[in-house]
């Protein structure tokens, strides 16, 4: 590809395509963070039924 | 640059031109380019108008069609009262949420949606995006509901006004430019500001405005099922998950960089207040239907207000009213597919299954999935609008539902990406912006699950 390399100094090297698709390592997890994304997969097995029967039941609901 | 940073994939320059530059990269750095030059010759109005887009493009997106019929039926239940200064505080929670989006987006020049893939790994990276995609999906019917509507109102068919609105949310993409599709949204979203010419018809009382500000008051009819809802309605209205995929991966596309998140914060402030008018705008000029005592239990839609409106503000009030409605369903299709487009694309190239790049500086053959998730979510939901007999009341309640049962995760994940210090670095937050920030998420996380669940419930509280 044809470019002026000064005009790609106005990026910051992170911001380059290549650097960004490089992917960010998993973060290390403290109990307290772990604790809370099990809470979060809990509420989240209660939510979505609750998500699905206000759908059904919209839908049965004449309108 | 700290050696930890190094080691989480930061500053991977290029060791020769050929490896890694993109055209993207060109255009981000025409973009980039002109923002030094504004930023040497200390120009801040203009370097404020360059990087400005994100935050007055993502708070005036959230003024959509469900958010403005929301509004209207506050103002018709309530009248001037308690909500004006409620809706303000609600404009001031979306901001606090919002500014953490600006700040992980120039720390680490990655979007929301692939950001929580890489930290927190594939379980929730799908679901997050799954959640989004889907609730995206049901919201884009509800957009092109509100521009049916206003379509009725001018006497428009059906078909034709959400052809227009097809064509007009897939034609914004053709520009293959973000700095293009962003200048031209915000040219479109400025009609939403058409709510203040229209409460100005309806003659609000200076008076009355002042006494609700200063005293959060009245409050007719006093605390009830119905005022809980509205409530609970209004902040669903300000503060919602696309909001924060859609921001962050704006401001990566845009090219911002640490030295511009005051700006970035000043966008978003700016975009926050224009919102907040604009809503309590609409809020005003629907009150006279509350001092005329119409039921407006049974509207359906922005379209049946603007028509109730035309023997009190006149019709060049209800036209304006029924303009913005539009313009509000619109804008909030041409954001809302496009948070929809950056989500999937980020998820499927931090999951590394196919090559998934994710701009809207990206051409068409680049972008294959990027610009197709974006049309055939358009395509999808605008099908779904004109089907006779389409469940469209039963997606309406659904997208509510989604939007605040599902928003605690969004929230919590926010709060932790935002004090991920290994990634943020001197932007995580510190213990105010953790104290604002914690508040709003853990408030709005109980409202919105609260909300979720008398919505599906609705005589939990009694009649």
């Amino acid at each position: 590809m044809q470019y002026d390399p000064t005009l790609i100094s106005a990026l910051e090297p992170d911001q380059l395509v290549a650097a960004t698709m490089r992917p960010l390592p998993r973060r290390k997890l403290s109990r307290g963070v772990l604790a809370l994304l099990i809470v979060l997969r809990v509420y989240i097995v209660i939510a979505i039924p609750i998500v699905v029967y206000a759908f059904v039941h919209a839908l049965l609901v004449p309108q | 640059m700290s050696e930890n940073a190094l080691d989480l994939g930061f500053s991977a320059l290029p060791r020769s031109a050929e490896e890694g530059v993109t055209y993207e990269d060109v255009l981000r750095a025409r973009d980039r380019l002109k923002i030094l030059k504004a930023r040497a010759a200390k120009s801040s109005l203009r370097l404020l108008w360059l990087l400005a887009g994100p935050g007055v493009l993502v708070m005036l997106g959230e003024n959509d069609g469900p958010s403005m019929v929301s509004y209207a039926t506050t103002g018709a239940t309530y009248g001037i009262g308690f909500f004006v200064p409620f809706i303000l505080l609600t404009f001031l929670m979306a901001f606090v949420v919002q500014e953490m989006t600006v700040r992980l987006g120039v720390a680490t020049h990655r979007g929301h949606a692939e950001l929580i893939f890489q930290r927190f790994g594939p379980f929730w990276g799908y679901f997050a995006m799954g959640d989004l995609v889907f609730g995206n999906l049901l919201t884009l019917v509800t957009e092109f509901i509100a521009i049916q509507a206003g379509g009725l109102y001018f006497g428009l068919p059906s078909w034709l006004s959400v052809a227009i609105g097809v064509a007009l949310v897939i034609g914004s993409l053709a520009f293959r430019r973000y700095a293009t599709w962003e200048r031209v949204l915000m040219a479109l979203a400025a009609f939403n500001l058409l709510f203040i010419p229209a409460a100005l018809l309806a003659r609000p009382n200076g008076a009355a405005l002042a006494h609700a500000l200063a005293t959060w008051g009245p409050l007719p009819g006093g605390m009830s099922t119905a005022f809980v809802t509205l409530i609970l309605a209004n902040i669903g209205a300000t503060v919602t998950p696309w909001m924060i995929f859609f921001q962050q991966s704006a401001v990566v596309d845009k090219g911002l960089t640490r030295a511009d998140v005051a700006q970035g914060r000043t966008d978003t402030a700016i975009g926050a207040v224009l919102a907040a008018v604009a809503a309590v705008a609409t809020l005003v000029a629907t009150a006279p239907l509350f001092a005329a005592h119409v039921d407006v239990s049974k509207f359906a839609s922005g379209a049946d207000f603007a028509t109730a409106l035309v023997p009190l503000i006149g019709s060049t009030g209800a036209t304006l009213f029924a303009l913005g409605i539009v313009e509000a369903g619109l804008v909030a299709a041409m954001t809302i597919s496009t948070s929809s487009s950056y989500s999937l694309a980020e998820t499927v190239s931090a999951a590394e299954t196919v090559p998934a790049r994710h701009s809207l500086n990206l051409a068409f053959a680049h972008g294959h999935l990027f610009y197709g998730v974006a049309i055939a979510s358009t395509l999808l939901a605008a099908g779904i609008v004109l089907i006779p007999g389409a469940p469209l009341l039963a997606m309406t309640l659904t997208v509510n539902v989604i939007a605040t049962l599902l928003m605690a995760p969004a929230l919590l994940l926010l709060l932790l990406l935002a004090n991920d210090r290994e990634i943020m670095r001197d932007l995580a937050n510190g213990w105010r912006a953790n104290l604002a920030g914690g508040t709003t998420v853990v408030a709005i996380s109980l409202i919105g699950a609260f909300y979720g669940v008398i919505t599906v419930f609705p005589n939990l509280l009694g009649k």
